[in-house]
């Protein structure tokens, strides 16, 4: 049986700066179920990164409802959140924000040890290899290449077995090679484990996987 | 999987130079104020321990006013010594002058091991009295000398006159304690009843406790025991303006040592702040991946316990050393003619090494936090987008 996972309802997101306010999302809807990719395309400052955001309760929308695993995320407090963003939702970043402290395998770690969990180090080992980055493991970041280190970001949000991935124009940073490998391996990942992603992008190439495949204009979605 | 205590490790570790180098001036800003706090708590414990032996000396720790027996006293556990006293104001005559004193019969059998106050000469017998040292400076006399002694108030008949001893000088005794030496007058129980016609019996007894330690539950033994007959008073009762004056001394020491821990937990702020902005991006990333504001919190915490708090361990552990260094060689030497020592007195309590380690750990605790606070409410998306 096919799940709803997510459902964004009638987001409005403006923001001001001094007098002019600007609206980037108005009626922004989408749906999303187990097993669909989900590819939203748009010209940059169209507002992806902000429908993104929203979506994984990294920023706040100004209306609408998100309901996230039945649970409308607008009642949640900080605490809530947290949680939820830990269990339920996984990000990679365009800028694969890894933590440059931390080698590969302990950033691919942090979300089960903030789960309160040690670390699956099994699982990360098994995915490293899938990703065939085993010998990196012990790599830091800046050790790593711009494709290792998004591929590591994918490790990292796949650790805590979320119902969502978010991927934030996961391709705009490299070159056409490790682009590919990457769209390759979220296909893969999709099949495999019937994991939802959504995943915003400005390349037509990449939109392509998508089961659906939107094109985010004037603030809301369209086919 | 404490994830925190890595995270704020390696937070620590990878902090710019700037960071490092406040953080090593709170740690070193709080190893001072606890070295400072532990030293100056130590030698007003080691004064005040002083004080009390020399109060020791003179009254015992725990004084009985009133008549009981004096068998039954001696069973209560605790009680070491007793010395039973009678006590009048009196007056010392040498030719034409006059001195008022306060005249004290005690048992002499037990003076010598009772009193540990030192007298140049010996003990008194019947007869004799040893009197302080400023008294009989003042007098003029010394070891052997006579002098005429009488209490006004035991006047034979209404209108008589009391009963005048002579009395031989045995021995002068030096407390150096409150006026004791310009004062006091020891003598026999003997000569006591003499003088003392219109007094029925003993005046008191004075106890010495086996341990200080135990001084307060003797007390209140004793209270439950006698409390009914007679007035129990410790030293401190005794003394008690000298107790509250050294109490309020030990607190305003605390107070204003407490001052260096506070501009040392400024610094301490200043470097948890100065971490927050170069790991702000990092804490976006923790809080995207579910990290609570509350880990954020205690990722902070964390930070300002392993700076700060290492200092104030230091300076505990430095404190703690100089003390046991002084009790052992008594290195640094004060004048023996004005503390009657010859060396600083340091004396440690289990609870001075709460008070310490308490106020450290506030206020540390207080510094992280609010350096803390802000970080933890940063916004995700902000903290993602931020540039170093």
């Amino acid at each position: 049986m096919v799940e709803m996972i997510l459902q964004a309802k009638s987001i409005c997101k403006s923001f001001s700066n001094g007098k002019n306010k600007l609206s980037v999302l108005s009626d922004f809807s989408l749906d999303v179920k187990s097993g669909q990719i989900i590819t939203i395309m748009g010209q940059s400052g169209s507002g992806k990164s902000t429908a993104l955001n929203i979506i994984g309760t990294l920023d706040h929308p100004d209306s609408g409802d998100i309901i996230l695993n039945e649970k409308n995320i607008q009642s949640l407090d900080e605490s809530e959140l947290s949680v939820l963003r830990n269990r339920d939702i996984g990000f990679v970043f365009q800028f694969h924000h890894l933590l440059p402290e931390f080698s590969a395998l302990e950033n691919v770690l942090m979300p089960q040890w903030i789960n309160g969990k040690d670390g699956d180090n099994l699982r990360a080992t098994s995915l490293f290899e899938k990703m065939d980055l085993s010998n990196r493991i012990s790599h830091l970041p800046s050790q790593l290449s711009g494709g290792e280190r998004s591929r590591v970001a994918v490790i990292r949000a796949l650790m805590n077995q979320p119902r969502l991935l978010l991927a934030d124009e996961p391709t705009g940073n490299l070159d056409e090679k490790n682009a590919n490998k990457l769209i390759d391996l979220l296909c893969e990942i999709n099949e495999d484990f019937q994991q939802a992603i959504v995943l915003t992008t400005h390349n037509p190439h990449v939109a392509k996987i998508g089961h659906k495949q939107y094109i985010l204009e004037n603030g809301s979605l369209s086919e | 999987m404490n994830w925190e205590n890595i995270v704020s490790k390696r937070f620590s570790n990878s902090s710019q130079k700037q960071g490092r180098i406040l953080g090593r001036f709170s740690m070193v800003g709080m190893g001072v104020g606890c070295f400072a706090m532990i030293v100056s708590l130590s030698v007003m414990n080691g004064f005040e321990s002083l004080v009390h032996e020399k109060l020791k000396g003179v009254e015992g720790d725990i004084r009985i006013v009133g008549q009981i027996d004096e068998a039954e006293l001696i069973e209560i556990s605790g009680v070491d010594e007793i010395m039973p006293y009678m006590e009048r104001r009196g007056v010392i005559e040498n030719g034409n002058d006059r001195r008022v004193v306060s005249l004290k019969a005690v048992d002499i059998q037990k003076m010598a091991t009772f009193y540990t106050f030192p007298i140049r000469g010996k003990s008194p017998l019947v007869g004799e009295v040893v009197m302080g040292q400023d008294l009989a400076y003042r007098l003029g006399k010394d070891v052997g000398d006579d002098l005429m002694i009488y209490s006004p108030i035991d006047q034979s008949f209404g209108f008589g006159l009391p009963p005048k001893m002579k009395m031989t000088i045995s021995g002068i005794f030096s407390t150096r304690v409150l006026d004791y030496d310009d004062r006091y007058v020891y003598l026999s129980l003997e000569d006591g009843n003499k003088l003392f016609s219109r007094k029925t019996g003993l005046d008191g007894i004075d106890i010495r406790i086996a341990s200080n330690t135990i001084i307060s539950s003797v007390k209140s033994k004793l209270v439950d025991e006698f409390g009914h007959q007679v007035k129990i008073q410790s030293w401190e009762d005794l003394n008690k303006s000298l107790v509250d004056a050294m109490k309020m001394e030990r607190l305003g020491t605390i107070v204003i040592l407490s001052l260096i821990f506070l501009v040392a937990a400024f610094n301490l702020v200043a470097s948890l702040s100065l971490i927050s902005i170069q790991k702000i991006k990092e804490v976006g990333i923790l809080k995207a991946m579910g990290a609570s504001p509350i880990s954020i919190q205690k990722i902070m915490i964390r930070l300002g316990l392993s700076r700060a708090g290492k200092g104030a361990a230091y300076g505990f552990c430095f404190g703690v050393i100089l003390v046991f260094l002084q009790n052992m060689f008594e290195f640094i030497p004060i004048p023996s003619d004005i503390y009657f020592i010859s060396a600083l007195p340091m004396v440690l309590s289990p609870k001075d090494y709460f008070i310490v380690i308490l106020i450290s750990f506030i206020i540390i605790l207080i510094a992280s936090f609010i350096s803390g606070r802000k970080l933890s409410q940063t916004n995700i998306k902000d903290a993602l987008l931020w540039s170093k």
